[in-house]
């Protein structure tokens, strides 16, 4: 404990006025850090704390004077001490008087959290590339890659080689929108099957998606240019089986995991057999409702096996390898999931409309 | 096609409900739309207040011009008193009564007992359109006399019918009758099939049927058969009533007989006057170039030679296997009938159908191939009605035939059916299924295909499909093996779904747009030879044309905020067979120029490719507002093509992702820090900024890692026609600090290219 060679002296004076001469040899360092210690106490805020700082602990603060004229070894002690203990004073005062400021001021900058604020925008993707995302994404995950086929086709390729035969309406310019005789506005995504067959060898797991053309008068269910999903499997050993256990796992990804699926004969110049899928109404569960036409199913889409003759263009051996295929609108998916009456809006684009989604 | 149920049960014997056999059929067989409760409703005793009636008493009603007042004999000792409005009736018709109480179809609530202009009426005397069974109100329905008064009218009528409303697939035309119908009902529920086998009406008196094929390629098979002594006139009711829950229209009894036989068998008929053919005769032919014929629904057509006519030698008399001629229709007058039962190659038909918009009952099963063998059973069904409904006396015969198509012999695997299916068939289930169906099977396999199927099953896959089809409901859900895959999306693939997502990000709306337009830029935009309309007559080369249309949508909509993009296909002629498919990316936005320089420089961040526009013109952009980029271009859109200030853009996909390289890599940018500087030079207006920054950035080498453009001022401090840029650069180095000394002499460096290569002049900042 260091003593200071002064006696102890109280004083009431103005903190501010200084007690010492500068030019005193000695002076009472347990006054001068009793005054000190009652003005950090006194500080009331940031701006006096500062001024106390510089009062007692500045350049020309006495304490300062002092320690530079101070010429022995105890009184150099016991000023360092009482400025340690008066700097650490000051700090935690100014500490403690800024955390107070903090507080205030966050406390006033308090704002109307159920204001919104404007200036965010965000767009939408189309529902249709939602949907498509949705079934490239089942399908990815299932090991399949997506191809994106062509959408003006060779007559060869969209229907010869699809095994359409030579009175299949779709051959028609009735139905079908021609630029000559020999290439056509693709009628179905199946073109890219044949294509993906002739590029490569079995195995081949592929999705394809995209626009399809058919001369159709748009109306609420119609329109000429849609979207098909069009899938295609070929392998050792393929079965009629594992095609309806894959549309069962994408139907109820797509409509919801409590769905239950249905498989009717139907007939596809590519396919044999062929299938026609139908998945439980997701509105009335099989109840039977105006979505589902009170049947309690929903007719999705065709699938079945690759037809031989597919195989024979190609150049496949159909007794080594089979497969399966299925393609359907994805605007029908849309309009049943999403329950609206008239695809017409799939194409008008008005946001209020695409912003639902 | 209608199945009325009650005709289907008269040719296969079972005991499922029509509601079993409609989901039966819709699973294995082909499309149910629905099944239809036609008639009286069969609630309570409602069907029990329907019955036979002998009209004993009919005068005119003593106060009613215009009704008559009947005593009916309902089978009960009194005699029943009904008012009735008809008068095509007299004592001792048998006649179809509803009781009070009774519910009809077209009444809101029960018959009661009522006092017509004075007379208790109990009931009434039954039109057909009453209950469903027809659409005819002129009178009321005539029984056969002989029916005993008090029977149940449902014992005489279809009273409560349901039908079958069935669509099936363009390969199963013999479902296109109720003998195929029947004949799937039977197979699939394992019921006995019995389709009518009526006698052939023996002919007494033989005459010669002139009958000449000219086209057996067309024509492959020609039963004419002629009738005389015909009375023309309605049909009775049970027929008029068949055919009226089948959907058609009765007309006369020869008529309704070649339609219902059609519907039986599903091989059309035609009835032709025999008297107004020339001398009896029937060519048939292709039509004479320039030939005319008036069709049966009064329009002439104009045929060309590839159109296939039944004639007489002289004249077309019928369209064939479309519409018969209106000149040689049966008629009241008509007493001799040839009777056409023919087989027509379905391509040529088809190809004049659509040609000439017409399509009928007929047309529709003939353009998908009917089974030639059918044409024999259809002569012999429609030659017994015909003398037993019309008093018709046969009088010749003739069968002109090509040779008719073998039967196919296909030879089935068994274990190959379980092999494709992915359930194990048992062979003796797969070869019973086939034989219900009408397949011969051998002991080795060898399975011949029914004649109505020749055309569709003729492959061993067509026959795994017939098994196929009856197994379905038992089918397990698999997955395959999927030994060697590989699901992953290409790299342009990844780049479009990063495109959608930054635009969608940036605040624009993804649009789907036609792809075809009314018109397109490009001078040799593919045109379709026959366009659906107008508006949709070019495959385009430009997204531009359809967000504009999307944006104008949206204001008439008066919606805020309107951002719109499409990423799609263009095409361009490309000097081969087919287009150049390109993928572009469009956008429109409200916020001019500025907003589609911000979502084009996000597109190009968003792959590292830095955005270096130049000006450029472009006719549909503001003039002053227009920019090039290699991929594309971007700018203001004219005003006069959509009013307001919107901010355009189109990019070409692969050509904004060619420079990316495939993988990018690492820099060190932490070990040694940047230096920046700012610097402000006075340039003339017309100085761009892009050629300030490409002069800063040659002037330093690669150590001036980036020069910004931050700031332009106009005003009076740098003097009219100037304006002060304002640049921040940043040095850098991967392999040391840029002191400020360093950074200074290179900043002097900039500034002096700048003075030497714009006139720019240092401004203190
Ligand atoms: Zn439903």
């Amino acid at each position: 404990m260091v003593r200071a060679a002064v006696p102890d002296s109280k004083s009431d004076t103005d903190v501010l006025t200084p007690r010492f001469s500068v030019r005193s040899r000695t002076m009472d360092v347990q006054a001068l850090q009793a005054d000190a210690l009652a003005a950090v106490a006194a500080a009331s805020s940031v701006e006096e704390i500062d001024a106390v700082r510089v009062e007692y602990l500045g350049r020309k603060s006495a304490l300062k004077l002092a320690l530079r004229e101070v010429r022995d070894r105890e009184t150099g002690m016991a000023l360092n001490a009482a400025r340690l203990a008066l700097e650490e004073a000051v700090e935690a005062r100014a500490a403690e008087l800024a955390r107070a400021e903090l507080d205030r001021r966050l406390t006033e900058e308090r704002v109307d959290v159920t204001l919104p604020v404007g200036t965010y925008r965000r767009g939408h993707l189309h529902l249709i590339t939602q949907i498509r995302r949705e079934v490239e994404d089942t399908f990815l995950g299932l090991g399949y890659r997506v191809v994106d086929g062509r959408e003006v086709e060779t007559t060869r390729y969209n229907f010869d080689a699809l095994n359409f035969p030579p009175g299949h309406p779709a051959r028609s310019p009735l139905h079908s929108l021609f630029l000559d005789d020999e290439r056509v506005l693709r009628t179905e995504t199946s073109p890219s099957q044949i294509r993906a067959m002739e590029a490569e060898q079995p195995p081949i797991y592929v999705v394809s998606l995209g626009r399809v053309y058919r001369r159709d008068t748009p109306d609420a269910t119609h329109s000429p240019i849609f979207h098909q999903v069009e899938g295609l499997a070929v392998d050792e050993g393929i079965t009629l089986a594992d095609l309806t256990g894959t549309l069962d796992f994408l139907f109820r990804s797509l409509f919801g995991g409590e769905r239950r699926t249905e498989f009717r004969t139907h007939y596809f110049p590519f396919t044999e057999p062929s299938i026609e899928a139908y998945v439980s109404c997701h509105v009335c569960d099989g109840d039977g409702c105006p979505v589902c036409r009170h049947s309690g199913w929903i007719e999705v889409g065709g699938a079945g096996m690759v037809d031989p003759a597919l195989f024979e263009f190609v150049g496949y051996d159909p007794e080594r390898y089979s497969g399966f295929a299925f393609g359907w609108g994805l605007e029908r998916i849309a309009m049943l999931r999403h329950e609206f009456p008239d695809l017409r809006e799939l194409w008008r684009n008005d946001l209020r409309f695409t912003r639902q989604f | 096609m209608r199945a009325p149920f009650s005709w289907l049960r008269e040719y296969v014997t079972t005991s499922a409900s029509a509601h079993e056999i409609a989901r039966r059929l819709s699973v294995s067989a082909l499309e149910v739309d629905r099944v239809i409760e036609a008639g009286v409703a069969d609630v309570g005793d409602n069907l029990g207040r329907f019955v036979v009636g002998r009209v004993l008493a009919a005068d005119k009603h003593p106060n009613a011009d215009k009704l008559q007042l009947c005593q009916v004999d309902v089978g009960n000792p009194d005699p029943q008193q009904i008012v009735c409005g008809a008068w095509n009736f007299g004592v001792g018709a048998t006649v179809a009564v509803g009781l009070p109480g009774a519910r009809l179809p077209v009444l809101p609530g029960p018959l009661e007992e009522r006092e017509l202009r004075g007379q208790v009426s109990r009931g009434m005397i039954l039109a057909e359109d009453e209950v469903g069974l027809g659409a005819d109100h002129a009178g009321i329905m005539l029984l056969p006399d002989g029916i005993e008064p008090g029977t149940p009218l449902a014992d005489v009528l279809p009273l409560h019918e349901q039908v079958l409303d069935v669509t099936p697939t363009m390969n199963r035309v013999d479902l296109l009758s109720m003998v195929g119908l029947a004949r799937e009902v039977a197979a699939l529920a394992g019921d006995e099939l019995h389709p009518p086998d009526p006698e052939d009406p023996p002919i007494r008196r033989p005459e010669i049927v002139d009958v000449v094929v000219d086209d057996p390629v067309g024509c492959p098979r020609y039963i004419g058969r002629v009738f005389r002594d015909v009375a023309v006139g309605p049909s009775p009711q049970w027929l008029r009533s068949r055919l009226h829950l089948a959907g058609m229209r009765s007309i006369s009894n020869v008529v309704d007989i070649t339609n219902y036989v059609m519907h039986t068998w599903g091989s059309p008929l035609h009835a032709f006057d025999r008297r107004l053919l020339a001398g009896g005769r029937i060519v048939v032919r292709r039509a004479h170039a320039g030939e005319t014929l008036r069709t049966l629904d009064g329009t002439m057509r104009t045929l060309l030679p590839s159109d296939l006519m039944i004639t007489d030698g002289e004249r077309s008399v019928a369209l064939a296997a479309i519409m018969g001629g209106l000149e040689s229709e049966v008629s009241e007058e008509t007493t001799e009938v040839l009777l056409e039962a023919a087989n027509f190659e379905p391509i040529g038909i088809l190809r004049t159908s659509e040609r000439l918009a017409l399509r009928t009952d007929g047309s529709n099963r003939w353009e998908k191939g009917v089974d030639p063998h059918l044409a024999e059973p259809a002569a012999v069904l429609a030659s017994r009605l015909l003398v037993d409904l019309a008093g018709a006396e046969p009088v010749g015969a003739t069968d002109v035939q090509a040779r008719l198509p073998e039967r196919p012999v296909i030879t089935l695997r068994p274990e190959r059916t379980s092999r494709v299916v992915g359930l194990d068939v048992d062979a003796d289930e797969q070869r019973v299924t086939l034989e219900r169906l009408g397949f011969d099977v051998d002991p080795g396999w060898e399975v011949t295909v029914p004649t109505w199927r020749a055309r569709d099953v003729t492959r061993e896959i067509d026959l795994v499909e017939e098994v196929a089809r009856l197994v379905l409901d038992r089918l397990p859900h698999t997955m395959p093996l999927r030994r060697a895959v590989a699901g992953h999306l290409t790299a342009a693939q990844r780049s479009r779904r990063l495109i959608e997502d930054v635009l969608v990000g940036a605040g624009f709306s993804e649009a789907y747009t036609w792809s075809l337009t009314p018109t397109d830029p490009h001078g040799e935009a593919i045109r379709l030879p026959d366009p659906m309309s107008g508006d949709h007559a070019v495959l385009r080369t430009t997204l531009l044309h359809g967000l504009v249309d999307a944006a104008r949508v949206n204001v008439d909509a008066a919606n805020e905020q309107v951002a719109l993009f499409e990423l799609a296909r263009v095409y361009f002629p490309s000097g081969v067979q087919l287009p150049d498919e390109r993928w572009r990316v469009g956008g429109i936005a409200e916020g001019g120029y500025e907003a589609a320089r911000a979502a084009v420089e996000a597109v190009h961040d968003a792959f590292h490719v830095p955005l270096e526009p130049h000006r450029a013109v472009r006719s549909f952009l503001h003039p002053g507002k227009a920019a090039a980029v290699p991929s594309g271009w971007l700018g203001e859109l004219h005003p006069m093509l959509l009013e307001g200030s919107w901010g355009v853009f189109e990019l070409d996909v692969d050509t904004l992702v060619a420079p990316v390289p495939e993988r990018i890599l690492y820099e060190d940018v932490i070990t040694y820090p940047a230096n920046r500087q700012d610097i402000a030079v006075v340039v003339d207006d017309d100085v761009e900024a892009g050629a300030l920054v490409a002069t800063a950035l040659g002037a330093c080498g690669t150590v001036l890692r980036e020069a910004r453009v931050f700031d332009v001022y106009h005003g009076d401090q740098v003097g009219a026609g100037r304006k002060s840029v304002a640049v921040h650069l940043v040095f850098r180095s991967p392999e040391r600090t840029i002191g400020d000394d360093e950074a200074n002499a290179l900043r002097e460096r900039v500034v002096a290219a700048l003075a030497d290569r714009h006139g720019a002049e240092l401004r203190a900042l």
